[in-house]
């Protein structure tokens, strides 16, 4: 459904993927982690074709992103919802405003009183139930996510991906920004991408993870193949000793790539 | 209008802070100088590049009135006039409001969000003496330079339509150039500039120094300066020609 | 130089591609006239004090320029050619790339580096068409009216001016005004108007979408917004107004 094939990418001189092919499975959650810089954010716009690769194909449901016409990139991205780091809200509407715009753009056949029932529904099930008219600028990080994350399910999309639900929380926030994914993820079963940096959140949620370092795929299995795996990058990730790189440059001279 | 009235007594405090640590040494000179330099040269080809085809409307313009009456002779001294008298001081001032203004409110504006004023501070460095000082005077000394610039631009502008494109005589066009030409034509647009660019430093600094709310302050910073910098002297312009070029009812 | 030409090149795509989307998608519905009203008012305080101003300077230095001369009395002829054909769509336009022009930068600007621009896109809705158009309606609907207004208030200032502060005579003032103004020029004008508002928005805006990371690149595209679309519409008034008026008297 989804599938990256031999994808290439860079800026400038900086080459930030290397010939990367991965399936990701349908209807399961699928992580991709690495440190920063490793190209993880543009693996995600290129699934939805915000980036286009220099090489290779980008599959989606059939369609090519990295040579699609704008309707056919349109048509494909209906299918997707997206959670953005800040939430992505636009300040000037209200939360009722901003979740129910995919509806007000894709769905004109609704009636005003059907798209608000369908928000309030989604806004229920993200744990913030009643604030449909609350204005955007008031809420706190943890809230953003939220109402970005019910814009994300209010089409009832096929796929949803996730670019670094963590960031920019506290612990505590951060847990219960884990645990909703984990309740949406088995509400609605379809197939979540979640691109972080956060180890434990990822393991207990993910069923399948691919890690990226050095613009390489360094390893992709199931979660519980992946935490046991003989190889000494994962293994240096998983304790946490692993050299954070500052960017695509230090990215491009890490060790243990040879 | 109550918000106008307590803005400008805000903005005059301002002012009156900045006035004060001008006469107070230290004098953050290399930072002056640093200003100055930068001020004028990002400001020197937009100013020319506005005032260049100003003088070249004109003289299209002029040229077409004055053949009707015999008078193109004529036309060479109205551009110098109106150039140095009214035009390239306040094109000028607008392009250095457009540019240098708005470029020093977000800088200081980008400086204030990111709390590199408040770092400063607590370096017991006065921000406003190392920031804001030399960006005022920066702007003030840019602003009359930037005039001559744009005056000789905007001659220029005319001379080469009347002569190249309207095949007017260039001898003739430079003789008359300074026919009705007097002192206060020469000082009168320096004196106008230099309080403009006093003006546009102020107004400049003060939005960017207070600028709040993240990014969209930085862009509201920007916005404010140029409107009020250009509101500013434009009304300050009106006062200042009443009063050089002494047009009262005889 | 050859940075200025590449610039210039992908402002052109840039635009290229903004006509498309527009065609293609439509500008949103019911936005619009409220943008136009929005950017009309905002405007409207600060023109009317500008072109007051620059007017009653018209009238100043007319009055010293043809007094040696003799001819005081043609202020008014001074005034009104200088000022309906050049001075007031300039002004206009000048005040709507101040105030419009850069408030469509830093918006725009804002929301690209918070990645809601990237939000529209994942959503299926095109940037250009929901954000720019608008805009530009907006835009091409007020600019005209607000040249015409500072026509007639530069005008009204300037006679204020000749009459009381310069002893000149307001029936004469009048009559050589309106002798030295066609019907034509209006729409001329009116031209004008369109030209700066295309460029104002769009340049504008091109450069909110190519905004930098953080304050400083929203602080910098809305500078470069200003100070591009002003001297665009300088120069292009050359141009104009060697075709509208060069040689046609």
């Amino acid at each position: 459904m989804i599938e990256l094939k031999n994808v290439s990418k860079s800026f400038g001189d900086t080459t930030i993927l290397r010939d990367i092919s991965l399936k990701i499975p349908a209807k399961q959650t699928t992580a991709i982690i690495g440190p920063s810089g490793t190209g993880k954010s543009v693996t995600l716009k290129h699934i939805v074709g915000l980036l286009r690769p220099d090489e290779g194909q980008v599959m989606c449901f059939g369609t090519d992103m990295a040579t699609a016409s704008e309707a056919e990139l349109y048509a494909v991205r209906r299918r997707f919802g997206m959670l953005f780091q800040d939430g992505a809200l636009f300040d000037s509407f209200t939360v009722g405003e901003n979740v129910s715009f995919p509806l007000v753009h894709h769905a004109p056949s609704m009636s005003e009183g059907e798209r608000r029932a369908r928000v309030e529904e989604k806004l229920a099930l993200v744990g913030l139930p009643g604030i449909y008219d609350r204005p955007t600028s008031g809420l706190s990080g943890g809230q953003r996510k939220r109402v970005g994350l019910a814009r994300a399910i209010v089409m009832e999309p096929e796929v949803i991906l996730f670019d670094e639900p963590n960031s920019g929380l506290d612990p505590i926030t951060s847990d219960a920004i884990d645990a909703l994914i984990q309740e949406m993820k088995e509400a609605l079963g379809i197939t979540f991408i979640i691109i972080s940096h956060d180890i434990v959140g990822t393991v207990n949620v993910a069923d399948h993870i691919a890690m990226l370092y050095g613009g390489n795929l360094v390893a992709f299995e199931p979660t519980d193949r992946f935490v046991r795996l003989d190889n000494d990058i994962v293994r240096k990730f998983l304790r946490r000793n692993l050299v954070l790189p500052q960017g695509p440059d230090e990215v491009a001279r890490l060790p243990g790539l040879e | 209008m109550l918000n106008a009235l307590a803005a400008m007594g805000r903005f005059g405090a301002f002012s009156g802070a900045i006035a004060r640590r001008m006469m107070r040494r230290p004098l953050f000179f290399g930072q002056v100088i640093e200003q100055t330099w930068h001020t004028t040269t990002r400001c020197l080809l937009p100013v020319v590049a506005v005032t260049f085809p100003f003088g070249m409307v004109m003289a299209l313009q002029g040229l077409e009135i004055f053949r009707i009456f015999g008078a193109e002779r004529m036309l060479a001294s109205l551009i110098s006039i109106a150039t140095l008298r009214e035009l390239s001081p306040v094109l000028a001032s607008v392009l250095v409001a457009a540019q240098g203004g708005s470029s020093c409110a977000a800088s200081l504006g980008a400086m204030r969000i990111k709390e590199e004023l408040d770092a400063t501070e607590v370096m017991a460095i006065d921000s406003i003496k190392f920031h804001v000082v030399p960006r005022v005077i920066a702007m003030t000394v840019a602003c009359p330079l930037l005039n001559v610039a744009g005056s000789v631009a905007g001659v220029a502008g005319g001379y080469f339509t009347a002569v190249f494109i309207k095949g007017e005589s260039g001898g003739i066009f430079m003789a008359e150039l300074w026919s009705f030409m007097e002192p206060v034509d020469l000082y009168g647009g320096f004196v106008k500039t230099t309080l403009f660019g006093l003006m546009i430093g102020l107004i400049s600094c003060y939005h960017g120094y207070r600028a709040r709310g993240g990014a969209a302050g930085v862009g509201k910073a920007v916005n404010d300066t140029v409107v009020h910098s250009v509101v500013a002297f434009i009304t300050l312009n009106y006062f200042l020609t009443s009063f050089l070029f002494g047009a009262v009812a005889p | 130089m050859m940075s200025l030409f590449a610039g210039l090149g992908r402002y052109g795509l840039w635009c290229k591609e903004f006509f498309r989307a527009v065609w293609v998608h439509g500008p949103p519905k019911g936005q619009t006239l409220h943008e136009a009203f929005r950017i009309g008012i905002q405007s409207l305080p600060i023109l009317l004090i500008i072109s007051a101003f620059v007017g009653t300077n018209l009238a100043l230095q007319g009055y010293n320029a043809f007094k040696p001369l003799g001819g005081q009395r043609l202020v008014g002829m001074f005034v009104s050619l200088a000022g309906v054909r050049e001075l007031a769509p300039i002004i206009a336009a000048a005040m709507i790339a101040a105030k419009a022009g850069t408030e469509m930068a830093s918006q725009i600007g804002v929301m690209k580096i918070r990645e809601q621009v990237d939000a529209l896109e994942v959503m299926a809705v095109n940037p250009l068409a929901y954000l720019v158009a608008p805009r530009l309606i907006g835009i091409l609907l007020m600019l005209p009216a607000l040249t015409l207004i500072a026509i007639f208030v530069m005008l009204t200032a300037a006679y204020g001016v000749s009459v009381v502060q310069l002893g000149l005579a307001g029936h004469e003032f009048i009559q050589f005004a309106s002798e030295s103004i066609e019907p034509i020029d209006f729409l001329y004008g009116a031209v004008k108007a369109v030209f700066f508002g295309l460029i104002i928005c769009t340049v504008s805006c091109y450069f909110g979408f190519h905004c930098g990371k953080g304050p400083e690149g929203v602080g910098a595209a809305t500078n470069k917004a200003v100070v591009t679309s002003s001297v665009i519409c300088i120069l292009l008034n050359y141009f104009i107004s060697e075709l509208l008026y060069g040689g046609s008297l």
